[in-house]
């Protein structure tokens, strides 16, 4: 202890050892600084960058759809906003089974199937898409962890059914899929906007840093479709099918100076609103892709091609006695036996005997020539997809029993959208304008030329007999205006052989003194009894036609005498 | 009163408690050569430096620790979703701190050096407990808290303190011998080897370096031969040398954090948040409570990683401040320490400096851990993070770096302590 007794505590505890920590810590303090300034000063970004590249992200602005309007601005397509609801399921784990049943009650869904999702893996499930604002908005506040709801835009069709498949529909990503929505996606589409934010780890958005792209919405798409003539032709084949118990029927309505499509129905058709339980029977939309043979409706045209070719004069008198006339092996008959008939008479009691022999007047290449003309073989282009050309074999081919039977619509398949437009021909003195589906503005569309206009009134005269008294459509008339239309009624191609089972046709124009509207309306099998065109696809061409005309304003150009009795004949129950 | 023939240490300071005036003329002349710090006015009591940093570290930390937490706590089931979960609980440590801290104020150093080895072994006593099966906690694989009522007790944060005692009280009793590898140094490296044991089974390998450095450290500056010293380090260097020899993996492990970018989604998931947030922060921040990294980016915003909320939201100026602090209050215990060194007071004048170099080291870890200059640690930064034992232990640890101070103020001016 001698030692310790001599000894000042500092010379135990040296100041140099105190000294060397103090300043070994305030030397790390130094450094501590050092590195602060180099993180913070000088590699910034390079550490900013790669924070931007974790937070940083540019979210797309959906744009709003364009609106798909009428010929007068009636809205048939609009976006509305809805919400979707989604969940990260693993936060959604500590939801229980009463407000499990709430969410369900409100999204009006299956609680069973509503757990299902919820036990989905990953860490996005939608609970329910494109649900009404208010809803989303209720669940929302129940408070639920996990449950989110985001915003989206539904397309809503006002008109419903009526329009389904002219317009189409569009996806759940808001891209056409179908009918206008589809043939017109790059007009409707807007361009999606986006902007940049930083988003926290949970993906909410917590600070806006810059807008990328404003969005730019789709336009409008404005149809040559007129609203009202759309309901009428969709009621009136509606109530038609109905009442003849048919497979299917179409309707399609044209501008016979414009080449517009006033109206285009099918049935059987859906709801585009609610396209829960879809079938392809009701997507189809049989006015263009649905092709058939189309009977006695193609007669005119045989008619026309021979008057056109200076074989016959609509006073030519042809003998198609005994009613039956053998090609080859075949026989081609008619239903009676008619004898001795001008050619305007093969017309009006739809002869298949007449027919086919000023058929076998004719060329091939001829008649060839004049149905592709007519659009016969080819799609219309409309824009639409899945248009269907229709079969019209290469005259190469023909033998003469096809050329006879293609006379009267046999051997040659057609959708009802090629047959309406080629009845133009006789509704526009001899030229077949292109079709539209958009409204025509300003100078109305060149046709293409395929019969002399003196052909086209002379067979136009005809078909106007096909109405009157004695022809096979009386039921076609419409009071007030002169009428001139083409029944048919063709047997249907199954499996190679003609079943008993028909397509009933009609199609015509008016006023016939100066036409305005085609109108081709098609029932397919109809059941029953009754399935002849003048009986079953007739009335309905009278009802479109007729209240058609008066909407358009279009002056009558009959007395109105003849029509009452066609209207108490439309009337007889059947 | 008679002092005359017995001026070893221990007789001094008694000698001073009980009057200035029979300070020996060797003491008196030491004290002469080294004026009081002029920030001092004459006759304050208080390190007021000492006191003020501390506070603003304290209040700082409680500002910093709700702006880190309010996303957590908000989006949190845990929390209840209350965005002031962690302020609340945080604000209540604080003022459990500072009751503590007064409390512990009262207490004459004498007294705390009488108690430390039974402090102490209070301490070991809970190490142990706290690995007790279903008696400790368990949070993310490490035992380490014990749950009190509605707190969790951390008897390692406890124990960072209770090492300082009992450290400075060893050396001080053994002033003699500290110049002997076997009486001086042995017992309490076999002390240290069994507190560490118990330390590396909860695990909390954080507070085993903090208590073993600061235990080194105090032997070393209570005059443990450098040459033992230096041998010391040299055997701790040469092993960890050998373990890494013997498994690479470890060296891998270990100098993850030099490349944190190579697995940036991964293993340098934590510390790229880190770096990113002071990359983001630059000179003055991005302002108060507009840290992006805490919106679950970044884990542990509000304990460990609480440096780099703040340099992400006060930028440069505020590791500045933080940093500045913490050398302040280093720079204060060491003053404090070397001046009652000067009045003959071994005890104090090691748990001083004990404090100093505790706070020092864990703060530097801490936030060299956030920078990305150090492994990844489980050490808080003391007297800001987030949680209840650390800050109490922290506020306490200085209330007797202020007492060593007052009391050497009493000294000073010949009043009794």
């Amino acid at each position: 202890m001698r030692t310790v007794r001599a000894t000042l505590l500092s010379d135990m505890l040296p100041a140099w050892r105190s000294r060397v920590v103090l300043l070994v810590l305030l030397g790390a303090f130094v450094a501590l600084l050092g590195r602060s300034l180099y993180l913070q000063a000088v590699n910034e970004e390079f550490l900013q960058q790669k924070g931007e590249s974790r937070y940083s992200r540019v979210i797309e602005l959906p744009a709003t759809r364009g609106r798909i309007t009428d010929r007068h601005g009636d809205v048939l397509a609009v976006s509305t906003p809805v919400k979707s609801v989604w969940a990260i399921p693993e936060d959604a784990g500590k939801v229980n089974g009463e407000q499990l049943r709430k969410v369900a009650r409100l999204l009006e869904m299956d609680a069973r199937d509503l757990t299902r999702r919820l036990q989905a893996e990953g860490d996005f499930a939608y609970l329910k898409r494109q649900v009404a604002p208010d809803v989303a908005e209720s669940v929302m506040a129940l408070g639920l962890p996990g449950i989110h709801d985001q915003r989206e835009y539904r397309r809503y069709y006002p008109t419903g059914e009526v329009t389904a498949h002219i317009l189409g529909f569009t996806g759940v990503g808001d891209a056409g899929q179908e009918g206008v929505e589809l043939a017109f996606n790059d007009d409707l589409s807007g361009r999606t906007g986006s902007r940049r934010v930083i988003k926290d780890r949970r993906g909410r958005i917590v600070e806006d840093v810059e807008s990328v792209r404003a969005p730019q919405d789709g336009h409008d798409v404005a149809l040559a479709l007129d609203g009202k003539i759309q309901y009428l032709a969709y009621a009136a084949l509606r109530d038609a099918v109905a009442e003849h118990k048919a497979k299917a029927g179409g309707i399609v309505v044209l501008d016979a100076r414009s080449g517009e499509v006033l109206a285009l129905a099918n049935l059987p058709t859906f709801n585009p609103n609610n396209r829960g339980k879809l079938n392809g029977a009701q997507l189809r939309n049989r006015v263009l892709t649905d092709t058939f043979e189309p009977g006695s409706t193609l007669k005119p045209f045989t008619v026309a091609m021979a008057l056109e070719a200076g074989k016959v004069r609509s006073d030519t008198v042809i003998q198609t006695a005994p009613g039956h006339l053998t090609i080859g092996r075949r026989t081609i008959s008619d239903a009676h036996p008619n004898g001795l008939l001008t050619v305007a008479q093969v017309i009006q009691k739809s002869s298949n005997v007449g027919a086919a022999k000023m058929a076998g007047m004719l060329e091939p290449q001829q008649m060839w020539g004049k149905f592709d003309a007519l659009g016969f073989g080819a799609p219309p282009h409309l824009g639409f997809p899945g248009e269907a050309g229709g079969r019209l074999r290469p005259h190469r081919t023909w033998k003469p029993i096809e050329q006879a039977t293609m006379a009267y619509g046999h051997g040659i398949s057609v959708s009802l959208m090629q047959l309406a437009r080629a009845y133009m021909v006789f509704a526009r003195d001899g030229d077949v304008p292109p079709l539209s589906l958009q409204r025509v503005g300003g100078r109305l569309p060149e046709g293409r030329r395929v019969f002399s206009p003196e052909t086209a009134r002379q067979v136009r005269a005809m078909l106007e007999m096909v109405v009157e008294p004695g022809g096979t459509a009386q039921r076609a008339r419409v009071p007030g205006y002169r009428v001139a239309g083409k029944t048919g009624t063709a047997h249907k191609l199954e499996g190679g052989t003609y079943a008993d089972r028909y397509v009933a046709s009609f199609v015509g124009f008016a006023p016939a003194s100066s036409p305005r509207l085609v109108v081709a309306v098609m029932i397919d099998e109809p059941g029953g009894n009754i399935y002849y065109g003048g009986e079953v696809a007739a009335p309905v061409f009278a009802r479109v036609m007729e209240g058609a005309l008066r909407n358009l304003g279009v002056a009558p150009d009959a007395p109105v005498k003849p029509m009452q009795m066609a209207r108490g004949a439309a009337q007889v129950p059947m | 009163m008679r002092i005359a023939g017995s001026t070893g240490p221990r007789a001094v300071s008694r000698a001073i408690a009980h009057g200035g005036a029979g300070l020996p003329a060797m003491v008196r002349q030491k004290l002469r050569a080294s004026p009081l710090p002029h920030q001092q006015t004459r006759g304050a009591e208080l390190d007021t430096t000492l006191l003020w940093s501390a506070l603003t570290l304290l209040l700082l930390g409680l500002v910093m620790v709700y702006s880190a937490s309010i996303a957590t706590a908000e989006g949190s089931r845990f929390t209840g979703h209350q965005q002031g979960y962690f302020l609340v609980r945080h604000a209540v440590f604080v003022g459990v701190g500072l009751a503590a801290a007064l409390a512990a104020f009262q207490v004459p150093v004498r007294v705390w050096q009488q108690w430390s080895p039974w402090i102490f072994i209070f301490g070991v006593v809970l190490l142990v407990v706290v690995l007790i099966p279903f008696v400790g906690r368990e949070v993310n694989g490490a035992r380490r808290w014990l749950p009190l009522g509605p707190v969790n007790l951390q008897p390692s944060e406890l124990m960072k303190l209770f090492a300082v005692l009992y450290a400075a009280d060893y050396t001080s009793r053994k002033l003699a011998d500290m110049r002997s590898l076997l009486r001086g140094f042995a017992p309490m490296a076999a002390v240290m080897v069994f507190v560490g044991a118990l330390l590396l089974r909860e695990p909390d390998f954080g507070a085993l370096v903090v208590i073993v450095v600061v235990s080194a450290g105090i032997l070393f500056l209570g005059g443990m031969r450098a040459r033992l010293f230096v041998g010391l380090v040299a055997v701790l260097v040469a092993s960890f040398v050998v373990l890494i020899w013997v498994s690479p993996y470890r060296l891998q492990r270990l100098l993850n954090f030099l490349h944190p970018w190579d697995d940036a989604f991964g293993k340098g998931y934590q510390l790229t948040h880190a770096l990113i947030a002071f990359g983001r922060g630059e000179w003055f921040g991005v302002g108060l409570g507009a840290s992006v990294e805490k919106l679950f980016y970044l884990p542990e915003a509000h304990t460990d990683f609480l440096l780099a909320v703040i340099a992400e939201e006060l930028g440069f100026a505020g590791v500045f401040t933080v940093v500045t602090l913490f050398a302040l209050i280093v720079h204060r215990a060491f003053a404090i320490g070397r001046r009652a060194v000067m009045l003959e007071r071994p005890f104090a004048a090691l748990v001083a400096q004990g404090i100093g170099l505790w706070i020092g080291l864990q703060g530097f870890i801490n936030m060299g851990v956030n920078m990305g200059l150090l492994p990844t640690k489980g050490l808080t930064l003391p007297l800001m993070s987030f949680g209840g034992s650390g800050i109490a232990v922290n506020c306490v640890a200085i209330a007797i770096l202020m007492r060593v101070d007052f009391e050497n103020r009493a000294l000073m001016r010949g009043v009794p302590a």
